[in-house]
């Protein structure tokens, strides 16, 4: 049965100062439909629902119910009703006088009053309530009063605005089935504002999907789900691993270097695309059995399942060596100053951007009092270094004239390079004594700073890639004039799969997924 | 409908302003009467201000007033921050107790508290004059600026001052460097309730002086009895102390925070 | 932390020293009898009965009590229209105005009382006005009337302060739930914003009420010789009869007939507010 269209939004544009909260939206809302509005907060989602409800006056276009233009009209003249966020239950007036509000404004008799509210408090199953104080309800039980503050009225639409945000996880489980029922009880639109995935799937007719002001997807929680128009609503319904891939053919996706049969079509030869697979649609087997194969690199228990993360792809690494070097400090002769400092790399490229702030942290120098441990500052840090390749002396030293010189070594560092997976990385070699190790209290970060190890995107210099570091030595017991590998990596490839089953961290395992498992999305 | 409530509030808004700012108007403009006359205005003179300047009593309980202001706002605004502090972490008991016996002030009518005080001095044999003033002057700010610092103190995260001390700081270094900074709002709001309370006084003050010591207040009801235009230039000048002091309230923030603003340019300038 | 509570030792001994020991001497001095030492006195209930079986007295107390009514009601009128308004501007207006409102108070209670006297006095600007109007009494200053503008003067700004912010509290979403609910401006103005100011309504009359029945200097200066308030009675035993006790009594007696009224204010705004209509 095809419903007919109760509520258009035709060109809506909506600008506070001069930020632009709504572009151009275009809704129709059925009769009888539960519409969910979906989105992060500052998505404009609420702002829709309030220019709904006659609270805000939209800067552009229209807002048609049954036919009719009602932009100009005020709220008190709209036949729908609205439970407010924080339920708005009018404090100095029981559980009764709120949900009688509107009828008494409607000047209807005491009897017929007496009646309705009645059968809305048995509706929402507060019977015995109607004389509470409603300060004194519980966030539950206000909410209830709310829906039936609302729908006493007998709207056409009852609009909720994130109307369940206030309770705990339990309780909102609970009130969403109410809800869903009372929808149906009442058989009225509902039009729900949330930022709840989880809410809007269980509980809508049709989602729309809003981000920066605009409606990104409208359809069924099914369709929302499964064949989602864009990486952001992939991202923000449920969860999903998102593959950057090119389209190359009708039915024939590609992405990490191989060809796969999907369903999607209708996209240029050779498309830029973005390939949603959903952690459920993957099965793990044995990897002569897989499509993709991979290392498990983490499990998670998640209750009802596990969600083992498979590393298909290994990211980029780069190894250096840490020279275990004995220590270095230089006392004073009065033995009142203790000073320290480090050789270290620099790239050629960066020697143009050494000041003494760099020199010092990368030489991690310090002075300090052996007796109190107090720390003194350096007062003269003296060093030249030439945009060539070599060795050149640094100098350190206190106002009291203690100091220690060292070396910067100048080289051309290498790149490494992963086309593939548009990666960079690069690190260098560097030298540290068994007690700065055994002192790191965070040592992959530690290591990471010492290294000087940066990863970045090839497409983008400016955006930087994690990394982590590898290492096999034991860091309180290194030994003197040693050294040490240290490989600094990106992550690779890690595809999310659900299972029911435990897998070992580690192992090399093979993955299987059909054609109707890829989603074929156009990139934004 | 909605434009003629504007028309109503706005109307009713402006005749209020007018009605509260007449006498001030008044007072001003008559200041510089060359008559005698409260009603007629001759011409412009400044007679009555050299009568008041010439005046010792009239000069006596302007300092009086002043002197009386600043000790009772400097005491009562230091107890009442320290009470206010002490009281927040003090067992519930000792709070209510305590903000029972701070209400006595507010809540009674001046004249009970101001004939209280003049008892207790009385009983206990204290000699009324600038002493008694200023005590008493104390016990009624003092409650105020409690009142005002409490509800800051009590929007405070109260693991702050823990925070500070396992941080490494002292007691008083957590009151001062932490928790203070954190109040000073209302800290300064209640400095001010207390210096206008204090200046303004009469009723308590009144009854609690003696040995011929006046303020202001005391003065001007005193000498109300015939007509003394040098009241309207004591007055005058009273009004441009209180704009001069609102105004320095009102400036100092802003100048302050530019200050502030140079210095910080100016540490990061040489910085670079 | 134990140690920070001890900062509020000394002040409770300065509280309980300065602030109820007071209390308790003038109930003592209420019901003891003259010779105003503290180790001869004899316990009486005289001067309670004193200031009950003579006419003169209890008829002030009536004057007083009436004319802090009349005060209270006129400062409602005037402020509710003030604060509405103001209310309903942004927040740097709202500011601007509550300032403006607050400046005057700031200004000697005294000094400003006292220019009433020549702006109501025959001649005044007042009378001229009134002259204009065609009325034929104009003369203000030394009557019911002068005092009553007096202490409408010196107390409505308390009484616009705190029904702008019990308006300025209230969730504008009540607002818009009530318009939601179909009701126009008017309804929602009687319905929900006026009982829901209320208990700004209830302070502002206990800021307005209280200085009002006691005040002594507005009767004096505005009302002359002739107008007598409980006040003014009050400061006669103390200033120039040296009537300690009796004053004391009197005193007793006003600080309990004004908790009585409070009281009963408190409990009639949160009967109405429990059933509303």
């Amino acid at each position: 049965m095809e419903e007919k269209t109760l509520i258009q939004f035709k060109n809506i544009v909506m600008s506070f100062e001069d930020q632009l909260v709504l572009k151009n939206i275009n809704l129709d809302i059925k009769e009888n439909e539960f519409v969910t509005l979906l989105g992060p907060s500052g998505c404009g989602k609420t702002t829709l629902l309030r220019i709904l409800g006659g609270f805000l006056e939209p800067t552009e276009g229209e807002v048609l119910f049954d036919g009719a233009d009602i932009s100009n009209l005020p709220p008190y003249k709209r036949e729908l009703n609205t439970v407010f966020q924080k339920y708005a239950l009018f404090p100095h007036m029981n559980v009764h006088d709120n949900i009688a509000f509107g009828l008494k404004i409607k000047k209807m008799s005491k009897d017929v009053i007496e009646q309705k509210v009645m059968k809305m408090l048995k509706l929402i199953g507060l019977d015995g309530y109607e004389n509470k104080n409603v300060t004194l309800l519980s966030g539950g039980q206000q909410q209830r009063v709310a829906i039936a503050r609302a729908l006493v009225n007998e709207p056409k639409v009852l609009l909720l605005d994130e109307p369940l945000g206030a309770l705990d996880l339990k309780l909102r489980k609970e009130m969403q089935y109410e809800l869903k029922r009372i929808q149906q009880e009442v058989g009225i639109t509902f039009i729900f504002v949330t930022h709840d995935q989880e809410e809007a799937l269980t509980m809508s007719d049709k989602i729309v999907i809003m981000k920066g002001g605009e409606i990104q997807q409208i359809g069924s929680p099914q369709e929302i789900y499964n064949t989602p128009v864009n990486r952001f609503v992939a991202d923000f319904v449920g969860e999903s691993n998102i593959i950057p891939g090119r389209m190359l053919d009708d039915y024939l996706v590609r992405f990490d270097d191989q060809n796969f049969d999907c369903l999607d079509y209708g996209f240029a030869k050779n498309e830029a695309v973005d390939v949603v697979i959903r952690p459920e649609d993957l099965v793990i087997v044995p990897t002569e059995e897989g499509v993709l194969t991979g290392t498990v690199d983490s499990v998670l228990f998640k209750g009802m399942h596990y969600e083992t993360v498979v590393e298909t792809v290994p990211g980029t690494s780069v190894t250096v060596h840490m020279r275990i070097i004995k220590n270095n400090e230089v006392i004073s002769a009065d033995g009142k100053e203790k000073i320290s400092a480090n050789d270290f790399f620099v790239d050629i490229e960066d020697v143009a951007a050494l000041d003494d702030k760099e020199v010092v942290a990368r030489a991690d120098a310090q002075a300090w009092n052996p007796e109190t441990d107090e720390y003194i500052s350096l007062n003269s840090i003296d060093y030249s270094v030439k945009e060539e390749e070599g060795e050149y002396p640094v100098v350190f030293s206190t106002s009291n004239g203690t100091m220690i010189q060292k070396m910067i070594y100048v080289v051309n560092q290498p790149i490494v390079k992963n086309a593939k997976a548009n990666e960079a990385v690069m690190a260098f070699n560097f030298f540290k004594t068994a007690d700065e190790l055994m002192e790191s209290q965070a040592l992959d970060t530690d290591l990471k700073l010492w290294a000087n190890a940066q990863g970045w995107k090839l497409s983008d210099e400016e955006q930087t890639v994690d990394m982590y570091a590898d290492y096999d030595f034991d860091p309180e017991n290194v030994k003197e004039g040693q050294s040490y590998r240290v490989t600094f990596s990106t992550t690779g490839r890690e595809l999310k799969v659900r299972t029911v089953n435990y897998v070992e961290e580690g192992t090399e395992v093979g993955l299987k997924l059909g054609k109707n498992d890829i989603h074929v999305m156009k990139r934004m | 409908m909605k434009k003629n409530k504007r028309i109503i509030g706005k109307l009713s808004m402006l005749l209020a302003v007018i009605f509260f700012y007449l006498p001030i108007v008044y007072v001003v403009v008559f200041s510089f009467n060359s008559s005698k006359s409260l009603t007629v205005l001759k011409g412009f003179s400044l007679q009555w201000y050299e009568k008041m300047f010439r005046d010792t009593q009239m000069m006596q309980s302007l300092s009086t007033t002043i002197v009386v202001a600043i000790i009772a706002t400097v005491v009562s605004t230091i107890a009442g921050t320290l009470a206010a502090v002490g009281l927040s972490k003090s067992k519930k008991i000792v709070r209510r107790l305590v903000s029972q016996i701070n209400d006595f002030p507010i809540m009674n009518p001046e004249i009970v508290t101001a004939i209280g005080l003049m008892l207790l001095f009385i009983t206990f044999g204290i000699e009324r004059g600038l002493l008694t003033m200023i005590l008493a002057h104390i016990a009624f700010c003092t409650p105020y600026v409690i009142l005002s610092v409490m509800p800051k103190i009590r929007s405070l995260d109260p693991n702050l001052a823990d925070a500070a001390m396992d941080l490494g700081a002292t007691p008083s270094q957590a009151l001062l460097k932490v928790i203070v900074p954190q109040i000073s709002p209302g800290i300064f709001s209640g400095a001010l309730i207390a210096f206008t309370m204090s200046f303004d006084d009469f009723i308590i003050s009144y009854f609690v002086t003696g040995r011929g010591v006046k303020n202001l207040s005391i003065m001007v009801y005193t000498m109300s009895k015939r007509v003394n235009p040098s009241i309207n230039a004591v007055s005058t000048l009273v009004v441009g102390i209180i704009t001069v002091v609102l105004i320095v309230i009102n400036v100092l923030p802003v100048i302050s925070e530019k200050l502030r603003k140079r210095k910080v340019k100016a540490v990061e300038d040489t910085e670079k | 932390m134990k140690r920070f509570s001890q900062l509020a030792f000394p002040y409770i001994v300065w509280s309980i020293l300065l602030l109820l020991l007071p209390m308790i001497i003038v109930f003592f001095y209420s019901i003891t009898t003259g010779g105003n030492g503290i180790i001869s006195f004899e316990f009486t209930l005289k001067n309670y009965i004193k200031f009950f079986t003579d006419p003169d007295f209890v008829i002030v107390l009536w004057r007083s009590v009436k004319i802090a009514v009349k005060t209270t009601i006129i400062c409602i009128l005037l402020a509710y229209p003030v604060a509405y308004f103001i209310a309903g501007n942004n927040d740097r207006v709202r500011n601007m105005l509550v300032f403006a409102i607050t400046i005057p108070t700031w200004i000697n209670m005294l000094v400003r009382t006292y220019a009433w006297i020549g702006i109501l006095t025959e001649g005044g600007i007042v009378s001229k006005f009134l002259k204009m109007l065609g009325f034929a009494h104009t003369e203000l200053l030394y009557t019911e009337s002068a005092v009553l503008i007096g202490m409408v003067y010196n107390f409505l700004p308390f009484m616009i302060l705190q029904i702008v912010s019990s308006l300025c509290k209230m969730d504008r979403s009540l607002l818009d739930a009530s318009s939601d609910l179909g009701a126009n401006g008017v309804q929602t103005f009687l319905r929900v914003t006026f009982p829901l100011s209320l208990p700004g309504v209830v302070s502002g009359i206990s800021l307005v009420f209280l200085p009002a029945v006691s005040s002594f200097f507005i009767p004096k200066l505005l009302g002359g010789g002739q107008y007598f308030l409980i006040g003014n009675v009050i400061e006669n035993q103390f200033i120039t009869v040296g009537e300690w006790n009796f004053g004391s009594a009197i005193s007793v007696i006003m600080a309990i007939l004004m908790m009585l009224s409070m009281y009963c204010v408190r409990r009639l705004e949160s009967k109405n507010s429990q059933e509303s209509d």
